[in-house]
């Protein structure tokens, strides 16, 4: 073979396409140096670093929005699907690093490894948005969730903090494992890592094919929480500080989610029938899991941590749907959930840093008297969360219920305002003690204005978006759209 | 159906004034709430009743005052605003019992404190219901259907009574709950819109298009009613109400007894009714019995009432059976009953709960024996209650009456034995009004603790005139309000005909 065939061969990398991720990931490389080289370098430096890197990627997504394109030989995509959700991944990755910086140094251990493992796991997540090969798929989900595995244990001084982070670390690895056992089934029946390659090629025998899907599905099931693979959820989202809650619970979602969502359009063409059934009875069962069992809570971060795994089966049912308009509708609900359950993690972040603050349900009554707007934005977020119009959660919900009555789902639908309902006690329990109960003591805790503008800007999104839902939609149509059209 | 567009923005004005009135209050020191919650009110009246100057009502049946802003061209989903002679008196009632609670609320004890987040809720409600009132676009009802609870919750959660914690939070779950099946409705009627036309719509007028089989029109009926029976509410749907006003401070017991609860009677009417008239020809026999068993079972409930507050909220149920039975009877007199009785029953139940709560304000408690004997001390309270219960229990002149004699009406035009069953259900409204007044004025009491009271004067006085006087317009010059809304009964009832003969 010449040498001209060779080169022949070998893609020249588009790399204006990766530009995102590479600033992200040089973002990382620097904090990392700087942690190296400065021993007395101080946290603030650390935070306006991140922010600035976060802004330039940002902002060379907003400036490109239609940039699509595949390169390192379709290991990696780039379209306008990935670039929406990774703006989103970005955005509130920089609204948690609002809350950090004051949040460890109250709880008084600040380590600088948070800001490089927060882009390394940023990094992961963008590759999990755009990856459509095995490969990519399972390094970046490695990724993501080594860093979660970490950021979890950060609080070291922390019981719950510890356990978390292992169970997390138990359970990600099983649900690794099955999942690179997934890949393995699929790479047999295919001769190919492609997903795309795996899933057009669908012939008779597909036995290897659908047991490689299954457990590449159950793998992705561990790590959005669905019931019945939830267990480490919970745990993980209570230990870990709180403003990695945030970022877990919202990036987490609309990371884990991706490649769910984008293999979609391929089952509907070949499994959409045994898709329909497995997903709908997962997601049902998620609904009224997550929900009953946060009516139970007392503690809010735990309560809130079920309430994720409950709006996860509220994804699964629009992902039972494999249909463009459920894609729709579940595109929409990620990025409303990661607006919302950040928001509602990043006031618990607030409050948490009250010393005596134990994130109890009964520590909310009377809050509007001391904190009022911290109060109003977290109603809020309860609202949204329950889907009181015109919030996002609203749009949200009635999108799934759109998606469901177009395949005549009905049972499903009922179950969801069933599990709907049984929400409707706690987000109203909530909003009841912070609004109409008295406090015995008033407290204030102290917030910067960049913690401000962060709620300001969520808790306006939450509504604003919700009343005038064309903006959102008008992303996710065409993203839809171009998924199916492949 | 006809839409008349409008040249003035009537209605998108109407709705912004209360919203404008509350971002003052938001802004303005707490001490100019007051003012401007009455203020806004009071415009937002002269309004609706200008609105009647300029009201076509040679076309009653047309959509007047039409305007149309897009918000998702898509899934053509718009604020689609107008009002048919239906809305119209809808609209007329909100705004006037609005007005009136805001009165009522200036001189009122119990609203003490947090007086900015009173007015900016009754404010905001104001506009929600003049929106789920004026809109023709099914999603926006729902929006704005959703957006009334939260105002409710808050004025049952935070200046209730001993319970009202319990009472807000039964309210909201309620009624959420079962409108979430009503959001599920809406959307299969788009959802089948689309598949039939290949277009997304909730636009009522295009949704009239679309043809069902039976089966599946009954449970998207169904779907629909589950919603509309809790709020309007009929038995044995109707649990969540008398905590709900017996715990509400008297203005929230108004503007959810006088409103709220048309907000399902309108919808049953408009939408199960005029979307899918072949079920609702179909369930007839069931939902006319349906009214007339809540109408006996709730009046049995009210007579066994010894709080004034319960025995009204009671009272409200049975009447919403009158408005329920007179509508499922498919006939013109029925549907006139219906309309009429959703009126006066907003008027005379906004008066009773005022009422009621004088009597709280003076003694603290609102068991009935403690009035024993009042017409002596309180001449004027005692003719404004004797009024106003005379009017509620349908006596001639009075404005109940006509929407009980017109159902009695049509249902003699199906059989003498429904229309008897009726009759027996105006009946018993009759005995717990007079059991009513009986306690407050007739039984005698020894050593009145009702001796130093000064009568009802001032801001109450002229929120009961509010109420008295139209109260008497009805029952004695029915045409006038038999205008405004009887072309838009006859289009609905045409509706029912036209789907029958068709299919």
């Amino acid at each position: 073979m010449e040498l001209r065939d060779l080169v022949g061969v070998i893609e020249f990398p588009h790399l204006q396409l990766l530009m995102p991720e590479i600033i992200v990931l040089l973002t990382g490389f620097i904090l990392f140096s700087l942690d190296l080289l400065y021993k007395k370098a101080h946290h603030r430096l650390f935070t306006v670093v991140s922010a600035v890197g976060y802004t330039l990627a940002l902002l060379y997504i907003t400036l490109n929005p239609f940039l699509s394109g595949s390169t390192f030989y379709h290991l990696y995509v780039r379209d306008t699907f990935s670039s929406f959700l990774q703006f989103f991944m970005i955005l509130i990755t920089l609204f948690v690093l609002a809350f950090a910086y004051r949040y460890y140094q109250q709880k008084l251990s600040l380590y600088r490894e948070f800001y490089y493992i927060l882009s390394f796991s940023l990094v992961s997540a963008m590759f999990l948005a755009s990856s459509y090969h095995l490969i990519t798929l399972y390094v970046a989900l490695e990724g993501v969730s080594i860093s979660f595995y970490i950021l979890t244990a950060l609080l070291r001084g922390d019981f719950n903090s510890k356990e978390g982070a292992f169970k997390y670390l138990i359970l990600g690895g099983i649900s690794i494992a099955l999942a690179s056992y997934g890949a393995a089934f699929m790479y047999l029946y295919a001769g190919s890592l492609d997903l795309k390659e795996i899933l057009t090629h669908v012939g008779e025998n597909r036995y290897f094919l659908v047991l490689g899907l299954v457990f590449f599905l159950i793998g992705f099931a561990i790590k959005i929480g669905a019931v019945p693979f939830h267990f480490w959820l919970p745990d993980a989202y209570q230990g870990a500080p709180t403003p990695v809650t945030a970022y877990m619970a919202s990036v987490g979602k609309l990371a884990f989610f991706a490649p769910v969502v984008r293999i979609m359009p391929l089952i509907e063409e070949h499994f959409a029938y045994a898709w329909v059934i497995t997903v709908s009875i997962i997601s049902a069962m998620t609904m009224l899991y997550g929900n009953l069992v946060a009516l139970v809570q007392k503690d809010v971060k735990r309560l809130l941590a079920y309430s994720s795994i409950a709006h996860s089966g509220y994804i699964l049912a629009g992902i039972s749907v494999a249909k463009v308009i459920g894609l729709k509708a579940v595109l929409y609900f990620l990025v409303a959930y990661a607006l919302m359950g950040a928001g509602a993690f990043l006031v618990l972040a607030l409050l948490e840093r009250h010393p005596e603050w134990q994130n109890r349900m009964e520590e909310f009554s009377g809050l509007r008297f001391s904190m009022p707007w911290v109060a109003t934005s977290f109603m809020i977020f309860m609202f949204s969360l329950l889907g009181v119009p015109p919030t996002v959660g609203f749009v949200s919900k009635a999108l799934i219920f759109t998606t469901l009555s177009f395949d005549r789902l009905w049972w499903l639908a009922f179950i969801m305002i069933l599990a709907t309902g049984i929400s409707t006690g706690y987000y109203v329990r909530l909003v009841v003690l912070t609004f109409m109960k008295e406090n015995s003591k008033p407290f204030q805790v102290k917030s910067s204005l960049a913690e401000r503008i962060v709620l300001i800007v969520l808790t306006l999104s939450v509504v604003f978006l919700g009343a005038v839902p064309i903006i959102i939609w008008s992303f996710v149509s065409p993203s839809a759209e171009m998924l199916f059209k492949r | 159906m006809e839409r008349l567009e409008a040249t003035f923005p009537l209605l998108p004005l109407s709705m912004m004034v209360p919203v404008f009135g509350s971002l003052l209050i938001l802004l303005l020191p707490e001490r100019f709430s007051k003012g401007i919650s009455l203020f806004s009110a009071g415009i937002s009246f002269l309004i609706a009743l200008s609105s009647l100057l300029f009201f076509d009502f040679s076309k009653a049946q047309a959509v007047q005052f039409y305007q149309y802003y897009p918000l998702i061209p898509e899934l053509k989903v718009g604020l689609a605003l107008g009002l048919d002679g239906l809305s119209m008196l809808m609209y007329l009632l909100t705004t006037l019992v609005s007005f009136v609670a805001i009165l009522w609320s200036v001189r009122d004890r119990q609203i003490n404190h947090r007086l900015r987040e009173y007015y900016l809720w009754f404010l905001l409600s104001e506009a929600f219901l003049i929106g789920v009132f004026s809109s023709w676009d099914l999603m926006v009802f729902y929006v704005f259907y959703e957006l009334t609870l939260v105002p409710m919750l808050f004025v049952i959660g935070i200046w209730g009574y001993k319970l009202r914690l319990y009472s807000a939070y039964k309210f909201f779950i309620y009624i959420f709950v079962s409108s979430l099946f009503l959001l599920l409705g809406i959307v299969s009627l788009a959802v089948e819109h689309y598949k039939l036309f290949g277009k997304f719509s909730f636009s009522y007028f295009d949704l009239l298009n679309n043809h069902y089989s039976l089966e599946y029109g009954l449970f998207l009926f169904l779907l629909f009613f589950i919603a509309f029976a809790v709020k309007t509410p009929i038995v044995p749907f109707h649990t969540w109400l008398p905590d709900a006003h017996g715990e509400a401070p008297t203005a929230g017991s108004v503007v959810l007894a006088a409103i709220l609860l048309k907000m399902g009677t309108y919808a049953l009417l408009r939408f199960n009714i005029g979307l899918f008239p072949e079920v609702a020809v179909f369930l007839m026999p069931v939902l006319v019995l349906w009214g007339i068993f809540s109408i006996a079972v709730a009046s049995w409930y009210t007579i066994s009432q010894s709080n004034v507050k319960r025995f009204v909220a009671y009272s409200s149920v049975s009447h919403m059976g009158f408005v329920v039975t007179g509508m499922f009877l498919l006939n013109m007199e029925g549907l006139r009953a219906s309309i009429m009785e959703m009126f006066a029953h907003g008027l005379t139940s906004a008066s009773l709960f005022m009422i009621a709560g004088f009597i709280y304000n003076r003694l603290h408690s609102f068991n009935m024996d403690s009035l024993k004997g009042s017409a002596k001390y309180m001449p004027l309270f005692a003719i404004i209650t004797v009024l106003t219960a005379f009017s509620s229990m349908g006596l001639p002149g009075g404005s109940s009456f006509w929407g009980k004699f017109l159902t009695i009406l049509s249902a003699r035009e199906y059989t003498t034995l429904l229309a008897f069953l009726v009759l027996v259900g105006a009946f018993f409204s009759a005995v717990y009004i007079l059991y009513l007044m009986k306690v407050l004025f007739l039984d005698s009491k020894e050593e009145s603790k009702l001796v130093h009271f000064t009568d009802v004067r001032g801001f109450k006085l002229s929120a009961f005139l509010l109420l008295v006087f139209p109260m008497f317009m009805v029952g004695l010059a029915p045409y006038l309000f038999f205008n405004i809304f009887d072309k838009s009964a006859k289009e609905l009832l045409l509706l029912v005909m036209r789907k029958l003969v068709g299919g």
